[in-house]
């Protein structure tokens, strides 16, 4: 080759080598595939708390918080755990004086990093999620203890006089 | 209106369960003293109830939700059986909704149980008025039923607005529960209608019920 040609060659070499890079001061945007966890806040009659501060506590250190954030309008919040970290994390999530804490269990993380559906995992780890009928009965089960209990008192009366 | 669980320092919940417990013994003994104690257990166990499942009446009203509280209506209507009354009622709403919960319990029953008492006995005033004794049940009751409410909700402001933890947006957080209190204004303007509407019906139909 004579040195001619090496001279193109050399100049040539990085627009065939990377053909992006000749693209200066361009943006750039990546992505990641993660598993994040999502939680969603709503009142107990079903409304969500759009808007809600939510404080996430990492099972390393539970007294400060990891992430701290709001819900959005339809009351919910992702955030991926830090998969290095093993153990439960607690959540707060509060708005005018109301909201709840749960503690998602550390075998909820490593179904959402495996893949698998985790929603059943975390409906089971906070006891208030009910449905209409089941609140419904848990009502009318409630009610008639405190029917049966009058009843039981009426009675009594009745009998001694 | 309920404080879960930990939403407030231990030494609060000790304090809450501390002020329940004597309330309660207070009441009981009073009770006790009755000719009757069991006569009246009927009717409270029916009220508790309602007072039971009023917590799961909704009323939308942003950027909260209220729930029915009836702790006047309560009060006015049981006397001294009330505290306990409420301390039942809200042990099941604890355990089987979650509203509230068991480490604030006494400071619950506390915020909502010692206003019924005072609303029992701002009722009773009048048993002192003779002239135009319908117009001042329907006023006494009006206003037993939202007091009472609305001193619950400023025991709970002041508990929340102190025992906001420092994880949050402190001010954020005050400004939404201070703005809550125009919610609870209108509820206790609610609560106040019904018990009046509540104690003129029994007025009419049964008013050996109204006698303290």
């Amino acid at each position: 080759m004579t040195k001619r040609n090496w001279l193109i060659l050399i100049v040539l070499l990085p627009i065939l080598g990377n053909g992006k890079q000749v693209l200066a001061h361009g943006a750039q945007i990546g992505y990641s595939r993660t598993q994040a966890l999502e939680i969603q806040a709503t009142y107990d009659d079903g409304t969500p708390m759009s808007n809600a501060q939510v404080v996430i506590y990492a099972p390393n250190d539970p007294s400060r918080p990891w992430l701290t954030g709001t819900t959005n309008q339809a009351g919910k919040f992702a955030f991926v755990p830090d998969s290095e970290q093993s153990g439960n994390w607690d959540v707060k999530v509060r708005q005018a004086g109301h909201g709840k804490i749960i503690t998602i269990p550390e075998n909820a993380i490593l179904a959402s990093e495996t893949e698998t559906n985790n929603s059943q995992e975390l409906a089971s780890s906070n006891n208030a999620i009910y449905n209409p009928v089941q609140k419904i009965v848990m009502a009318a089960v409630g009610i008639w203890g405190f029917i049966g209990t009058a009843l039981f008192f009426s009675r009594k009366k009745t009998q001694q006089q | 209106m309920h404080i879960p669980d930990g939403f407030i320092p231990p030494s609060l919940c000790i304090a809450g369960y501390a002020l329940t417990g004597g309330v309660t013994w207070y009441c009981l003994r009073k009770i006790n003293r009755t000719t009757n104690p069991t006569e009246q257990i009927p009717k409270a166990s029916l009220l508790t109830a309602a007072f039971f499942v009023a917590s799961l009446i909704h009323i939308p009203l942003p950027p909260s939700s209220l729930h029915l509280v009836l702790n006047g209506m309560m009060g006015t209507l049981l006397g001294y059986y009330a505290f306990p009354a409420i301390l039942i009622g809200l042990f099941f709403q604890a355990v089987m909704f979650q509203h509230g919960g068991l480490s604030t319990l006494g400071v619950n029953a506390a915020m909502m149980g010692i206003p019924a008492l005072l609303a029992y006995h701002l009722f009773q005033l009048r048993n002192r008025i003779n002239h135009k004794k319908q117009l001042w049940t329907r006023i006494l009751a009006a206003l037993a039923g939202a007091v009472s409410l609305g001193l619950s909700a400023l025991i709970f402001v002041v508990i929340t607005i102190t025992n906001i933890s420092q994880d949050l947006n402190v001010q954020t957080e005050k400004n939404l529960i201070l703005f809550s209190l125009v919610g609870y204004l209108i509820q206790a303007l609610l609560e106040g209608i019904f018990t009046m509407m509540l104690v003129v019906f029994l007025d009419k139909v049964k008013p050996e019920i109204l006698k303290g």
